[in-house]
């Protein structure tokens, strides 16, 4: 009874903390529609590549267009859920830095949810619908067998997905704790190392692939998906795998947080 | 007389902003150590994923796979000369509204802005290419080409800063009509990234894709220096090529001159 009562209250704050910044951020209309070209531009750069490529070779590594186009859009997606419900994770550094985090810790509501909705990245909204319609694409022009249990599975594994990425911003961005330098790009480099969950990463070498299934684990955001959903698998049971890593990030990111904020000491003045 | 005493003076002027942004760029080492290191990272899983593609074959759109590695090493030193950081100064400032203490020095706003760029670039390029440099002569299986060639291999990644530079000036003055720059500073990454052949080699690109990139001046930042270094001209060729750059160079800087004469009379400060 508590847990649910607390469940929606941490959603309700949430969703008012939430509208808030969307008003903030409907002031500058011009930068609103900016950011969701600019994102949606991005994006298609990725594709125009995959495209170029194929029309020369028919697979990579006996993964086809469209499996990686999947692949692709499942980064792309959970991206953009990241920025726009999630963009607070990016500004943890800005607000260790500057001690405004003290502000945070001063209400009665827990400083994780507080960070998680201290901003929105508009350019999340075309990622998200671009992502979609890829995933959507991808998944139709394979020929594949579903059943409702695939599609509920289906579901479940970008909801993880998204767990995942969120989670991973969160811990990277808790460098923040420990790195004080206002151009901290130590985030920067774990985002960016969301590049090799694009391609099936057995084309890797064994390190890369060690790195981004078990020390930073996007590869559950996009390959093991992929991999279950198109059926590279003779395990039934692999559709498992990126639900425990969700569990296994968000814990590794609120850990982080809690000893992070214990070495917290505010900025002098 | 009198004109060389004010050529000199400025001369200095722009000179000691050059060394101002260096010595920055030196007080922030860390964070240049890690971009570098996040480049790096995409640069090995562009190897590999071309590796994977190459498996198996000789030649793919006229590059054969030492061609192809060498091609991924020069468009990522052309791709490093300019740190993010450089790259966003310019529409920081006029963000920002610290464009208003420039308007009151007596220097010109591009100069300056192109001196504070190779400022920084000495220090972050400098650095770039040493590193690959080395990779390059340790791996094996890579091109090198002869004496003439590295020499205006050389010159067109010089043009190609320049090349750089005039989009980046010109995509930073844009904010002067836009209240974020973020939007700007992507949509101007990701279209150079196409059209220089810094995504895929041009010759990838369906012919009329391909024709489209060669009239862009994109295509002096990567493109350029790649095919004058993979000796796929000949030295009037890469002559030719230079010209072309040089040409652009000049007509972005006009262009970027004209958009900053409209543009200052946009401006809106906050605060009174």
């Amino acid at each position: 009874m508590s847990i649910l009562r607390s469940t929606r209250r941490t959603l309700f704050l949430y969703r008012r903390l939430f509208s808030t910044q969307l008003k903030a951020i409907l002031e500058y209309q011009t930068d609103f529609f900016i950011m969701i070209i600019s994102a949606v531009l991005t994006q298609l750069l990725g594709i125009v590549f995959l495209w170029v490529v194929y029309n020369r070779i028919p697979d990579i590594n006996g993964w086809t267009f469209w499996e990686v186009v999947f692949m692709y859009a499942m980064i792309y997606l959970t991206e953009g859920f990241g920025s726009l419900f999630f963009e607070g994770t990016w500004r943890l550094g800005g607000l260790v830095n500057r001690g405004e985090l003290d502000v945070m810790l001063l209400r009665p509501v827990s400083p994780i949810l507080q960070v998680l909705a201290n901003g929105i990245g508009m350019n999340g909204i075309g990622n998200i619908v671009i992502g979609f319609i890829m995933i959507g694409q991808a998944l139709t022009k394979v020929d594949l067998h579903w059943s409702f249990g695939k599609l509920v599975i289906a579901i479940l594994l970008i909801i993880t997905a998204v767990a995942i990425r969120v989670s991973i911003n969160l811990a990277a961005n808790t460098s923040a704790f420990w790195i004080k330098n206002a151009g901290n790009a130590f985030p920067i480099m774990i985002h960016n190392l969301g590049e090799f969950a694009k391609y099936p990463i057995t084309i890797f070498s064994m390190g890369i692939q060690l790195l981004v299934a078990v020390l930073v684990p996007f590869a559950f955001v996009s390959f093991f998906p992929a991999y279950y959903l198109f059926d590279k698998s003779t395990s039934p049971w692999i559709w498992l795998a990126p639900p425990v890593a969700a569990i296994y990030c968000g814990a590794v990111a609120y850990l982080l947080f809690r000893i992070g904020l214990r070495k917290y000491e505010s900025a002098g003045n | 007389m009198n004109a060389w005493l004010r050529l000199s003076r400025s001369w200095r002027a722009y000179s000691s902003l050059a060394t101002r942004s260096m010595q920055n760029t030196l007080a922030y080492r860390l964070s240049y150590v890690v971009n570098f290191a996040s480049s790096f990272v995409l640069l090995i899983a562009m190897y590999a994923l071309w590796n994977a593609i190459y498996a198996g074959r000789e030649e793919l759109a006229g590059m054969s796979w030492a061609q192809m590695k060498t091609y991924l090493i020069i468009s990522f030193i052309s791709n490093s000369l300019l740190s993010y950081y450089s790259e966003t100064r310019i529409s920081g400032k006029i963000l920002d509204g610290s464009v208003s203490a420039d308007l009151l020095k007596p220097l010109d706003f591009q100069k300056a802005r192109l001196a504070e760029t190779l400022g920084s670039t000495v220090i972050e390029g400098g650095l770039t290419v040493i590193i690959t440099a080395t990779v390059l002569a340790a791996a094996s299986g890579i091109f090198k080409p002869d004496f003439i060639h590295s020499l205006l291999f050389i010159l067109s990644v010089l043009a190609s800063l320049l090349v750089k530079f005039g989009i980046v000036y010109i995509a930073g003055l844009l904010c002067f009509w836009s209240t974020g720059s973020l939007g700007i500073v992507w949509a101007r990454m990701a279209v150079t990234s196409l059209f220089s052949g810094a995504l895929v080699p041009l010759s990838f690109f369906p012919s009329w894709l391909e024709k489209l990139s060669l009239v862009l001046p994109f295509q002096g930042i990567v493109h350029t220096p790649a095919s004058i270094y993979l000796e796929e001209v000949n030295v009037w060729g890469a002559l030719g090529l230079l010209a072309l750059q040089c040409a652009w160079v000049c007509v972005l800087w006009l262009c970027g001159k004209l958009m900053w004469s409209w543009a200052v009379r946009q401006i809106t400060i906050h605060g009174g």
